[in-house]
Formats: C-alpha cells, structure tokens, sequence
C-alpha cells in the first residue's frame, strides 16, 4: 500500500486517528474533526461515500449525546461505553485501511476503496455505512461492552431497553432509509437467496439492529473460544460485505 | 542438544527494540511499566520478546519468562505459576480469599526479584485467563509491591473479534506507563537484508519476490530464503506447503516425534515424550535431533515445542484422526495420576474418552475454584455437562455447580439456563429453593420485577420450609430496598425477623433482614428506630461469631451512620470497631477493608485528614484487590487531592485506572470526580471540564447526589476558568450544568429526607457557582452554602464556600466581615491539611492585605520581589497597582483584583505617574517591564 491511501489528507487523517475517544463527547469530538477532513477529499470535496456516511454517523451520535445528557437511559454507562467501543470499530477500520495493514474488515474496505470515485449517491454510501457498522461492528460491540461491564445480553432488561432507543434516533435521521427505499431493496433482495434474505425483511434499520443483538447473544455463547469468534467474525464480514458491494454497485443507483 | 537460539540476526528491528527496552525502564508514578507487542502471526513478536529479555543485565533485572496456552482451559494463572514453577519457587495455593492468593504470588515474585527489578515475559497473552489479566492488572497497579516491568505478546487477530484484552488494552493505553507497540511487517527494504543475510548475495529480483510473497512477514520470508539459499524449486506457494515438504523430508522417527510434539500441550518434556513415542532411548533422541536440526522443533530447558505456532496450525490439519486420538491417549495415560487435572482432561477429551475425561474435568473445576478462578471453573463445569449423558445421575450435581459458577461470573443468562436444566431434574432441589436462586440470578441480571415475583412464588410455595421463608422474606425485603421501596422493604423484613424469631441458625438472613429494616426506616424519617434495628443485627452476629455475620452487620451500621444519618462521628468508630473486631480473629479481610475504607471517608469528611490517612495505610498494609483496592485507592487519592499532593494522587489515579482497565463501572464516576478535583487546583480547568462532561453523560438521572457533586465540580471548573482567565469558559457546558441543576432541584423533593439534605447542600453550592460565573457578588449565597456544610459537620466544603464569601464581601468593601470569614476558613484549611485550599485564602488575603491571624503582621503582598532601579521608589502596593496596569486591566479590574475602589486605584497610579516621572501608563509599564526583565 503506497503512503496515499487517504490522497492529500492522508497526513490529516492519520494524526486523528492515533486519538483514541474514551467518552461518548470525545467520539462526537472526533467524528465532527473527521468530517471536516473528510469534506477535503478531492474531486467532490463534500461529496464522497466516506463523508456522506460520516456525517449521518456524526448526527446520529450527536442525538445520542444530547439523550445521555438528558438523562434520558436507564443504564447511561452501559450506554456510553457501547457507544465508544461502537466508535473505536470504526476508527480502528479506518486505521488498518490507512496503515495497509491486513485488519481491516472486508465490509469496511468495500467502501473505504470507493473513496476517490464521486458518488452522485449519498444515500446508498450511507447506507453501506450503516451495514458494516451495524452489520458487522455492533455485534462485537456489544459483547466487549458487556464483558466489561460485567454483565451479559439478556432480553428486556435495561440495557436492552436502552439499545431499542438508538432505533429511534435512527428512525429520526434517516427516514428516507426506513420508508421510500424499502420496498425497493426489498425487491432487489427478493432476488437474493440464502443468508440475506433471511434477515432481510420489516424494516431496515430496527430488523438489523435486532438481527445485530441476536448475533451479539450468539457471540457471546462462544467469546472464549477464539477460534469459533474468528470463524463467526468472518461469517458475518462476509455477509455484510456483499450486502455493501451490493449497495454500491450500480444496481444501488436503483435506491436512489 | 540444539539451543532455542536463533541463528539469524534481527533484521529491521533495531528502533523498536531500542524504543521498547527504553519504554520498559520508563516507569510511570507506580513504579511499574508495560509494553504490549501486538502484531500478525509471524511477524516476530515472540523473537522481539526474546531480544529484550536477552538484554537485561542479570544483576540489575531479574526475568521470568511465561507463555499461555491455547488449550482454552488452561488453569487459572497458568503462565505465572509455571514461570515461578521453572524457577523452584512454588507456593501454597491454599488461602482464605483470591486477594490473598495475589498477595502470595506478589510475595514470590518479589523473593525472585530480590533487590533487582522483574521483567515478566509473557508470549502469547491472547490465551490468558481472566485470573492471569486480573493479577496482571493488580502487579501494574502497584498493588503486589513489585518493581515490574511487563513485556507482553498479543496477536493482532484476536483483538479484532471480542477479545477481552481489547478492551484491556484500549484503558490501559491512556497511562503514561504503558506503551501498546504495534509491530508491522517488514518494509521492502528490511525484507531485502534479511534475505541477503540467509541466503547470500542474491538477484535483487529474487528478493523482490520473497518480498512480495510474504508480504513482509519475517518467518515466512525466513523459511522463502532458505528455501532460496538451499535451491529448492519453487514448488511451495503458501507456508503450508514449504513446512510440510520439510516434515516429508524428516526420517521416520522424527517424524513421529514431530506429530507428537504437535499433539502434547507445549512445552513438551523428554520423559512424556518418551512415554507417548514408542522408540527407545537413543533413537529418540536421535530423532528428536533431526527434527530440531530440520528446524521444526525446537529443544529447551523445559522442554520441546514446535518452532512456531504456525507450524502446529499447519501440521493439525495434517494427522489422520485416528493417529491423532491414539496420541492423545498417550499422552493421557502417561499424564494420569498427576495435578496438572486441565492437560489430562484436554487429552482424554480428544482421545474420545468421554467417560475417562469426566474425573479430570471435574478436578479441573474444583482446582480452579480453590485458585478462585471461577470463569475458568465455569467452563470446565460446562465442559463436565457436556461429557454427561441425561441419565447420568452425576448430572444434577454438576447442574448445580454450573449453574452457580455461571452467576458468581455475571453469566445470568447461562446461570438461568442451567437453573431451569437443575429444576426439571427428578432428583434436583425443591421448588422453594429453585424459586430463590431464580430470583437471586434474576436480580443479578437486573430484572428486578420479575426477580420479585420469583420471590413471592417461594413464599408462596406449600412445601417451603420456615427457614427457607426467612431467606426469601429477608432477600426480597433487600431487593425492594434498592427499589427504593422502602415501606414494602420494611414489611417484609419484619416478616422475616418475625419468623426467624423461632429459628435457630439463621443468623445470616436475620442480620439482612434487620439492615433492609433499618435502612427503611431511616429512609422514612424514623432513624432512631432503624439505628436500634440494626444494632440489634450488630449484637446477633457477635453472638454467631461468624466473620460473614459480622462483617455484613458492621458494615450496614457503618454505613447507615456515615450515609444517611450523617453521625459521622459515630459512624467512624463504628467502623473501625467491626474491623478490629474481625481483625482479632484474622478473618473476613475484604469487609475490613470496606470498613476501613467507610471510617477513612467519614474521618475525611469530618476533615480528620491526618487520622484518615494512617487509617488508609493500615489498610494499604492489607494488600487490598480488586474492589476493594479501587475504594481504598479511591478514599486515599481523595485525600492527596485536599492535601494538595498532586503526584500521590496521579499515582493512585492510575493505580485506580489500571485494575479498572479489567471491568468495574461502579467506581467509574467517583474517579472522575477526583479527577476533576484535581485537575482544578492544577488551573487546568478544560481538563476538568472533560471529567466532568463524561461524568454526566454516564450517571443515572436518579442518582442525584452524584449528579449534586458533578454539577458543582463542573460549575467550579466553569467559575474558576472565569475569574482566572486563562482557560476560556464554554458557555454551552455551563447551559447543560444549569439544566443538570434544575433537574436535581425538581427531583429533590421527592427524595428521602436525608438524601434531600446531601442534594440541598450540593444545590446552594452550586447556586453560588453560578453567582460567581456571573459575576453577581453575593455574599449571601456563599453564607448559605457555608452554614448549610456546617450543620451536616462537613468543615472542607464549608471553609471553601466562606473563602469565596470572603472575596465576594471584599468587592463590597466589607473588610471586617470578609477578614472574619477568611480566618475561619484559615483556620479550618490549616488544620485539616488542606495546602491548596490554605495558600488560595493565603493569596486572597494578600492581595486584600488581611492577617489571617490576629497576632500575625499585615502580610506583604505576594508580588514583590526585591526591586532595584527605578522601582526602588514605588510602595509594594504600587508596584501591584503597576504590576496589574502593565498587564493592561482598566482600574476597575484592578480594583477587582486587589479588592480596593477604583478610585483608590486611580489615586495609586497618579502616585506611580509621580515617581516615575512618566505621563502615560504604556510609559509607565515600559519602566515597570523594563526594571523586571533586568
């Protein structure tokens, strides 16, 4: 990998990732200084997949501050640190991408390569965004977080109640992605057979968020056995993957 | 016989190594330092680990080298243990509690260190237990006493995933004595001179190639130029291949004696090898020096092992099963009768010996217990179910186990499983005692509700026995009790106590019983009543004698005196009675250190500060872990902090950080509030700020006090940065503060009374804050908030509201009363200890020429420093007057400042004009700037 993975901000790009966020305020900190690095990649300027992801990114955890300082989870601190181990899977994505190393996710690196390429498309960008993250970071997650905070995934109890709540933001960022578009990916899936079709049904959002706590629980049985999460780490990248190839390809013009 | 010495020079590694001995040396304030190399199969981490320890000087450093194993259920701090083992130091592993099982590994390394410093090796830490992380933590910490260093091997791949040690290493990152070193592959360059070094002078493109097909990976790129340098044909593409054409070329024997190294848990020992491999004597060995000579195995003082890891991947693949589980036998058969229980079951297991693996497995678990290592013991339980048929009556046993390790671990889900698994068993508990340990999981798991009605559902069980009623009544009253419940707490634990009245023997449930009756009862503005309950449990469990009894008894007392009685006094004595009480009998060390750590609290808040510091050095003399470390580092570092003794506190700062880096959100805020503290006194106000901002994000908008606390550190922070200047106050934080303060204000009255209390002095604090930021100057406010600490007999918080007081009455030219408030809080500061509370009313007085004693000379003010020149002429206070004008402020802010009008400012300047002879005051600061730099 040559030193311009990142082209002209490369330099920018990296000393912001050597931070690493330990707060939910410092990860709305670095996702806004991310943004404004990002709004300089060259052709478009504002308008590359990276950007369009980041900034739906940068929202969403910008509401999900403003609810913490309302007071507005039952469990706050479970709350936080998900959110931070959240971010760091994706700084860290971003990272590997940078360094050339062989760690970043192939879910991430579908959408990181798209970089120099002007996507007339935010909302599929986004979208792939979203996938990887929820797709594939959230479940880890959420099992680091609830190893460290000594507690495990139970159905209905506070934490999960609090999870439910980051739907709503979802639900209130991007509504485009729960209604109009839909019933079109719904189409396009239909064409799909195996794995995705599976988890492909209701809406969006909330189904994979659910789909994301599913796969944390079933983490969770086999965290001790490394060679088992390896095995369903590369399950999951794998699907997520082809789901973003999928989002970026021409046929997501088709969402647009 | 052939060494583990590497015959090929380290290539491009020299930076790293340098830049990793160094960081090793670099201690942080606790005496400690770690450096965890991660990194990609093969890179080189294990070879780096070697290098460094290769150059420690025996005489100043002492190195113990360990590796884990990824048998997944190695025994509980496997790689310490067997370091310790290989240096003749074994110890006994019984003891009355983990922490002191710590203390004793603590005590053993310290005895290998001698007078020299330790650098603990370990490989592969991706394996280690949870015990092993946990004494990792405890030894950066500081706590086991050791002067450590810790060089530690990660591989990458395992923190991508869950990884415990992810999130480990992400806290542990941010002290300033631990470095994470990433190591990546070798550059093209690097890749070029180790080929050249293997396999001489070569075609640059022939480098190029091994370059590019090992991607820089050093082994890899080491086995390609072999294979260069011996002119093999280019056959191998992938490293899988290159080894297993060398295995091929091995004579016979050695090959067996590869597969078998392959099969045993390294490292391997000549005599279990000898057992398991059918060859006599000198065969063996001869076989044994072809396969080390082939660069397979490798031979050291303990043993055999594979050369690397990748080498065992490649070759598990490659043994038929039924070779392999004959060998598995083998090894089982020859291990038999030993302790080493996890090896022997992983054997047996994968020999297919199900029914022989069950004793070992069992053994296993058991022994893991007693080392306190409970998640390992778990999965061996879980392991014993799985190796179990339905039928088994063995079953119902392991059920329960299971079941109950999976709880002492957080597991409530599994522990739930298992529970329900226990309860359809024909031979398993009654359905009373299912009912409370469902309800017991349950409220572990957090779901109160339904844990309650478990509750209900024992009690209402026909067949529940009067004991077991006292039990469910006396838990059930605990949990309504957090619930914030507390008429209902009180009933039922008064239906306990009516119960147990007939029993004998359930001292236990009588004495929680009475502590939810007590603590409800205070809660509901009776106190008296409460406190005479819970004496009364504090005289049950000095009849019982029982460490728990008491242990739980004093505590409750303790903390219902210091808490919400506030008879702090009282409740200092009373904790540090119950501690001498178990101390005597040399039991129950976990609730002495509570206990000490509630009388240290109540004596800091008494402001006792001297006293609270050697009550926190005879428990720092128990070697505290875990928890209870963190609350005894906790109460101490809040002391440094009201001292003023800033490196003491950073330490246990970082002290507090490192064992929380394992887990322990509940000692989270209070750290961040220390923090803060500290923080402030350095004027560094954004870093405050932070603290504090993360504080709120992460406390529950029930938990007002903390949130009182938050809120008036955060507006001091915001206060502070305003009158000081330097650091800019952010106007958004102080709209959250103020919202955070009304919300405590609407929520305050339907606190319990005296909780409302705690809340009301946290609101007039922070009132005045905001007074402060907004330059109000209301002395009133200040009196409030001074009288309001003063009647809760809390002298720190107190003497500070009287210090601002004084600065404010000072604006309004209120001598008198001001110099009688800074003297009060003089007096207070000076006799706690309090050095940066104390100089801050020093400075103030100064600067407004009061004597803070009544027989002490007006003190000079702080700036004058012995003048010559020009300056010479000027009064000291003229030159402060001078001082404040050559920083440009009007003679309104230095009359602020200095506390005298602005038109006695004016009448000072004229005076300096005079002396001066300048007419302007940028004349008259250049004399001033001029005279100073000379």
């Amino acid at each position: 990998m040559t030193e311009s993975v990142w082209g002209p901000v490369h330099q920018d790009m990296c000393a912001l990732l050597t931070r690493h966020p330990e707060d939910v305020p410092a990860v709305v900190d670095q996702l806004a200084k991310l943004q404004d690095v990002l709004e300089r990649i060259p052709p478009l300027m504002d308008g590359n997949p990276l950007a369009d992801f980041n900034r739906l990114y940068l929202r969403i955890t910008t509401s999900v501050l403003e609810r913490l300082y309302e007071g507005r989870f039952a469990d706050p601190q479970f709350l936080s640190r998900l959110d931070v181990e959240f971010a760091a899977r994706y700084f860290d994505a971003l990272r590997s991408f940078g360094d050339g190393s062989s760690g970043c996710p192939r879910v991430w690196s579908v959408l990181f390569t798209r970089m120099a390429g002007p996507d007339p498309r935010p909302l599929p960008s986004a979208a792939a965004g979203v996938n990887a993250h929820i797709n594939f970071d959230l479940p880890f997650a959420l099992v680091t977080t609830f190893d460290h905070i000594g507690s495990d995934p139970v159905d209905d109890n506070d934490q999960h109640l609090d999870y439910l709540q980051i739907n709503d933001i979802f639900a209130e960022a991007i509504p485009d992605l729960r209604r109009g578009y839909l019933e079109k990916w719904q189409l396009l899936l239909d064409t799909m057979n195996g794995d995705l079709d599976d988890w492909w049904q209701g809406e969006v959002v909330e189904y994979t968020r659910n789909v994301a706590w599913r796969n944390a629980q079933k983490l969770w049985a086999c965290r001790h056995d490394l060679a088992s999460t390896a095995k369903e780490r590369e399950r999951l990248d794998g699907t997520a993957a082809a789901l973003g190839r999928l989002l970026l390809s021409p046929l997501g013009t088709f969402l647009q | 016989m052939a060494s583990e010495a590497d015959d090929t020079p380290l290539v491009g590694r020299a930076d790293t190594l340098d830049k990793i001995c160094h960081d090793l040396a670099d201690t942080g304030p606790g005496g400690t330092a770690a450096v965890f190399v991660t990194g990609e199969s093969g890179v080189g981490k294990s070879r780096l680990l070697r290098e460094v320890a290769a150059r420690a000087t025996p005489g100043r450093t002492a190195v113990l080298t360990g590796a884990c194993l990824d048998i997944g259920d190695a025994s509980p701090l496997h790689p310490v243990l067997a370091a310790l083992r290989r240096e003749d130091r074994g110890f006994d592993t019984d003891g009355p509690d983990a922490g002191a099982l710590l203390d004793r590994v603590s005590r053993a390394l310290r005895e290998v260190a001698g007078d020299r410093r330790l650098l603990l090796v370990l490989d592969d830490l991706q394996w280690a237990d949870r015990s092993t992380r946990q004494l990792l933590l405890y030894l950066l910490a500081g706590l086991g006493e050791v002067r450590l260093s810790v060089l530690a091997a990660v591989r990458a791949e395992s923190l991508q995933g869950t990884h415990p040690l992810r999130r480990v290493l992400a806290e542990l990152r941010r002290l300033r004595s631990v470095r994470v070193v990433d190591l990546s592959p070798l550059d093209q360059a690097a890749t070029r001179e180790l080929v050249t070094t293997i396999a001489g002078d070569t075609l640059a493109e022939d480098a190029d190639r091994v370059f590019k097909r090992s991607g820089g990976n050093p082994f890899v790129a080491e086995e390609l130029s072999r294979d260069l340098r011996d002119g093999r044909v280019e056959l191998s593409d992938t490293l899988r291949e290159i080894f297993l054409s060398r295995v091929d070329e091995l004579p016979r024997p050695a090959h067996e004696v590869v597969r078998a190294v392959a099969a045993g848990v390294e490292p391997v020992p000549h005599d279990l090898l000898a057992a398991v491999v059918p060859l006599p004597g000198d065969e063996l060995i001869a076989a044994v020096r072809a396969a080390v000579a082939h660069r397979i195995v490798t031979s050291a003082g303990d043993g055999y092992r594979l050369r690397h890891r990748l080498v065992a991947e490649i070759l598990e693949h490659e043994v038929l099963p039924v070779e392999n589980a004959g060998l598995h036998r083998r090894y089982a058969e020859a291990l038999t009768g030993g302790d080493d229980h996890a090896r022997l079951a992983l054997h047996w297991q994968r020999a297919g010996e199900r029914e022989r693996a069950l004793p070992s497995v069992v053994a296993a678990a058991r022994a893991a217990e007693s080392l306190y290592g409970f998640a390992e013991a778990h999965r061996h339980w879980t392991l014993a179910l799985d190796l179990t048929a339905e039928d088994d009556p063995g079953r119902t046993e392991l059920l329960g186990h299971a079941a109950e390790s999976a709880h002492h671990n957080g597991e409530h889900q599994r522990a739930l499983a298992r529970l329900e698994e226990l309860a359809a068993r024909p031979d398993g508990p009654g359905a009373c005692q299912i009912h409370l340990r469902r309800a017991r999981y349950l409220a572990a798991a957090g779901r109160s509700a339904t844990a309650e009605t478990e509750y209900r559902n024992a009690l209402a069980v026909p067949g529940c026995t009067p004991a077991e009623k006292v039990t469910a009544a006396a838990y059930l009253a605990e949990l309504l009790l957090h619930l914030g419940r507390y008429a209902d707490a009180g009933e039922r634990a008064r239906e306990a106590l009516e119960l147990a009245e007939q029993l004998e023997g359930s001292t236990a449930d009588r004495v929680r019983a009475s502590a939810a009756l007590g603590f409800s009862q205070a809660f509901r503005a009776d106190p008296d009543a409460g406190l005479a309950v819970i004496r009364q449990a504090v005289a049950i469990a000095e009849e019982s004698g029982h460490p728990d009894d008491l242990g739980c008894a004093y505590l409750h007392l303790a903390e219902l005196l210091t808490g919400p009685l506030n008879s702090l006094e009282e409740g200092v004595l009373v904790a540090r009675r119950g501690a001498a009480r178990l101390a005597e009998d040399g039991v129950g060390r976990s609730y002495q250190l509570r206990l000490l750590a509630i009388a240290a609290n109540g004596l800091f808040r008494v402001g006792q500060w001297a006293e609270a510091d050697r009550m926190l050095d005879a428990a720092m003399r128990q070697r505290p872990s875990g928890a209870d470390a963190v609350e005894i580092l906790l109460a101490r570092c809040r002391l440094w902090v009201g001292f003023g003794d800033v490196e003491a506190a950073e330490r246990d700062l970082d002290a507090v950080a490192t064992v929380l880096a394992g887990g322990g959100a509940r000692h989270v805020l209070p750290m961040l509030t220390l923090r803060a503290g500290l923080a402030m006194w350095l004027g560094r106000h954004d870093e405050a700020r932070a603290a504090v901002q993360r504080g709120l994000t992460e406390t529950r908008s029930d938990d007002l006090v903390l949130l009182g606390v938050l809120a008036w550190h955060g507006l001091r922070a915001e206060a502070e940065a305003h009158s000081g200047g330097e650091v800019p106050v952010d106007r958004s934080a102080i709209r959250r503060l103020t919202v955070v303060v009304e919300r405590m204000a609407k929520g305050v009255d339907s606190a319990a009374p005296p909780v409302r209390a705690v809340i009301d002095g946290y609101l007039d604090l922070c009132a005045a804050e905001l007074s402060r930021i907004h330059d109000q100057h209301d002395p009133a406010v200040w009196a409030r908030a001074a009288t309001a600490w003063d009647k809760r007999n809390h002298p720190y918080p107190a003497a500070y509201s009287r210090l601002r007081q004084a600065e404010t009455l000072l604006h309004h030219r209120r001598r008198a009363a001001a110099t009688a408030a800074l003297r009060a809080a003089w007096t207070t500061a000076q006799s706690m200890g309090a050095r940066p509370l104390a100089a801050e009313i020093g400075t103030v007085a100064a600067r407004a020429r009061i004597a803070l004693a009544e027989d002490e000379e007006t003190p000079a003010p702080a700036a004058p420093v012995a003048e010559s020149g020009e300056l010479a002429a000027l009064t000291g206070r003229e030159r402060e007057v001078l001082g404040a004008v050559a920083e440009g402020l009007t003679n309104r802010e230095i009359g602020q400042r200095l506390f005298i009008s602005e038109r006695t400012v004016g009448v000072h300047v004229g005076h300096i004009f005079d002396k001066l002879q300048v007419r302007t005051r940028v004349q008259a600061s250049r004399v001033f700037l001029e005279n100073r730099a000379a």
